[in-house]
């Protein structure tokens, strides 16, 4: 069964949870209460479970018994060291937590971006390379320039441990100053003001719809058309867009850079009879009249297609390889014409279905095999 | 025979098996399988308990995390329920006692999971804390899912939740990481302690009683 101690606390330690510099130098004293019987030569201390050697005690009176720590080290976890007076047979009479560390550096590289400009999304880093050794509390303020209210962010980590997401309320075409402001018990320390208009710092979804075919039987062109995405429709004068396109089995992208404002574009130049993934990402540029570029969104999913294939002998290292994966493709495109005719519910068989499986194999092999990166 | 057919003709006789009359036995039936499913959550709980309490001691730094690392129980502890009691005691409880009891504990020991270090702590360590107390949450539905099923009142909940102003909080840090060691503990036990009141009650209503119908009919 537990042993219960009586009501009174064994012993006190002074100071009782400190908050100390890092290299400072500390003397604690254990006092143990009269209830308890014990003298301050029955005492000896430990910090974070190991013993501290009797050369640094020193016996203040009859019942209090003293500590000398030196040149302290940054605590050894955020939650304080833990250094405890115990009685000889081993027993915790009274513990305090010392936290031992730097005041935070002012953080820095403080990016922001806007979905679509209803909500506002930054993140930044801490100051310190190294470390502060005690809990550090950050938090993301923003005002309108040449209007008096701070306001503070709410909703912290969304998109990484230094981040902070303002859901609304956001005003446009007035500048916002924002920064950061790290906090801990030895300090407090404030970022630079960046100074940000929404407008200039805009992303949007990705382009949706986009659909890859071929052109016509030319083998080394495939075309691809897309919609602009939909939350920014009516604003997107001059949206610049990007197209990546790979081979199926390569991980290497190519980069169409200069699409401009259009939605749809052709590619050249291609492998005849090969699987192609294409990817399409949107740049709200020149919004409302900005003059900057806004920021890349993300790409869209990832589409298929395949260039089509000459009946001529074709001159290829693995002859083999290749037939057989037209061959399987032809069977499939009939076996799917077939299925259409004959079989209810299935109209959505296809040969397309077919290439975006194989997107799919691809990637989920892919995240197979990754080894994980956390931000 | 044809075992195959045998299987196909027993497939559909289960799944028609709400078109028979009904068992007489129903609240059994419910009552089993929520028992079951009790004490499945509490083998579930205990193995998540493992990870988090590693990772929380390891938090609190040493000699929190030591394996042989025993504080005193200070008085003021117990305001956490203890688990332990006397096997005959134990024994002796009526099945209204014994779930009565577990519904407490886990309701008292939630709240003060609940209050456990809201703002320190990596957010990792707040993450897993937060998956835990709404595992710990399902598990006191469970129960009273359990008690109600067999027609038994629900306990009052707790007198007074601790961090409202009145009740005492740790008066420092160190008290403070004792208190938290000590929840941890008592959470342990008990979920060991619930899987064996479990067990115990899932022999007294055994879920077995459909499948003897079932024989009763010849297939």
């Amino acid at each position: 069964p537990p042993s219960v101690s009586p009501a009174a606390d064994p012993a006190v330690i002074s100071p009782q949870d400190p908050t100390l510099l890092i290299g400072s130098s500390l003397v604690a004293t254990c006092t143990v209460s009269p209830d308890f019987h014990l003298k301050a030569e029955d005492l000896y201390w430990t910090l974070n479970g190991r013993r501290l050697p009797a050369a640094s005690y020193a016996a203040l009176g009859p019942t209090t018994l003293s500590v000398a720590l030196a040149r302290l080290n940054g605590s050894k976890q955020q939650s304080g060291d833990n250094l405890v007076c115990h009685s000889r047979d081993g027993g915790i009479l009274a513990g305090s937590c010392l936290y031992v560390g730097l005041p935070p550096e002012k953080p820095v590289n403080i990016t922001c971006w806007s979905k679509n400009m209803k909500d506002l999304t930054c993140k930044w880093a801490p100051g310190t390379e190294g470390e502060t050794f005690l809990h550090t509390n950050y938090t993301l303020k923003y005002k309108l320039r040449w209007y008096g209210r701070d306001n503070t962010c709410q909703e912290y980590h969304t998109a990484g441990p230094y981040s902070c997401h303002i859901p609304k309320d956001l005003a446009l075409f007035t500048p916002y100053e924002i920064w950061v402001e790290a906090s801990n018990r030895l300090g407090v320390a404030v970022s630079d003001v960046v100074m940000l208009d929404i407008l200039d710092v805009v992303t949007t979804d990705p382009p949706s719809d986009v659909h890859v075919s071929r052109v016509g039987d030319l083998e080394d062109q495939l075309s691809v058309r897309w919609s602009s995405p939909p939350a920014l429709k009516d604003f997107l004068f001059q949206a610049k867009y990007q197209i990546q396109y790979r081979v199926e089995d390569s991980s290497e992208w190519k980069v169409v850079d200069d699409v401009g404002n259009q939605t749809s574009c052709r590619l050249a130049g291609l492998r005849p009879g090969t699987v192609y993934f294409v990817q399409v990402r949107c740049n709200p540029f020149g919004i409302y009249g900005s003059k900057k570029a806004g920021i890349w969104s993300d790409w869209s999913n990832p589409t298929a297609a395949s260039t089509p294939r000459s009946e001529r002998a074709a001159g290829g290292c693995d002859p083999k390889g290749g037939e057989q994966n037209t061959t399987l493709r032809r069977e499939l495109k009939q076996f799917f014409g077939w299925v259409k005719k004959h079989a209810y519910g299935c109209s959505n068989l296809g040969i397309k279905l077919y290439d975006q499986w194989r997107v799919w194999l691809q990637k989920s092999h892919k995240t197979r095999n990754q080894v994980g990166k956390e931000p | 025979g044809d075992s195959w057919g045998i299987f196909t003709f027993l497939c559909a006789a289960l799944c028609n098996l709400p078109a028979l009359p009904a068992l007489n036995c129903t609240e059994e039936l419910g009552a089993g399988q929520s028992i079951q499913k009790t004490y499945d959550l509490t083998r579930y709980l205990e193995h998540q308990l493992r990870t988090l309490a590693g990772t929380y001691l390891n938090y609190l730094g040493p000699p929190f995390n030591e394996p042989d690392f025993n504080p005193p129980r200070l008085a003021r502890a117990e305001r956490v329920p203890s688990a332990t009691v006397d096997l005959d005691l134990w024994r002796g409880l009526t099945d209204n006692a014994r779930l009565a009891a577990n519904y407490r504990a886990y309701s008292r020991l939630l709240c003060y999971l609940r209050a456990l270090d809201g703002q320190a702590g990596t957010a990792e360590l707040r993450h897993r804390l937060g998956h835990f107390c709404s595992s710990l949450q399902g598990l006191v539905l469970s129960i009273a899912g359990v008690m109600s099923s067999l027609g038994y009142p629900l306990p009052a909940g707790p007198s007074a939740p601790p961090g409202t102003p009145g009740t005492p909080g740790a008066p420092n840090d160190f008290l403070k990481k004792m208190d938290d060691f000590w929840l941890l503990k008592e959470l342990q036990t008990w979920l060991w302690r619930s899987a064996k009141d479990f067990n115990r009650l899932k022999k007294k209503v055994p879920p077995a009683v459909v499948t003897l119908r079932l024989e009763a009919r010849g297939f």
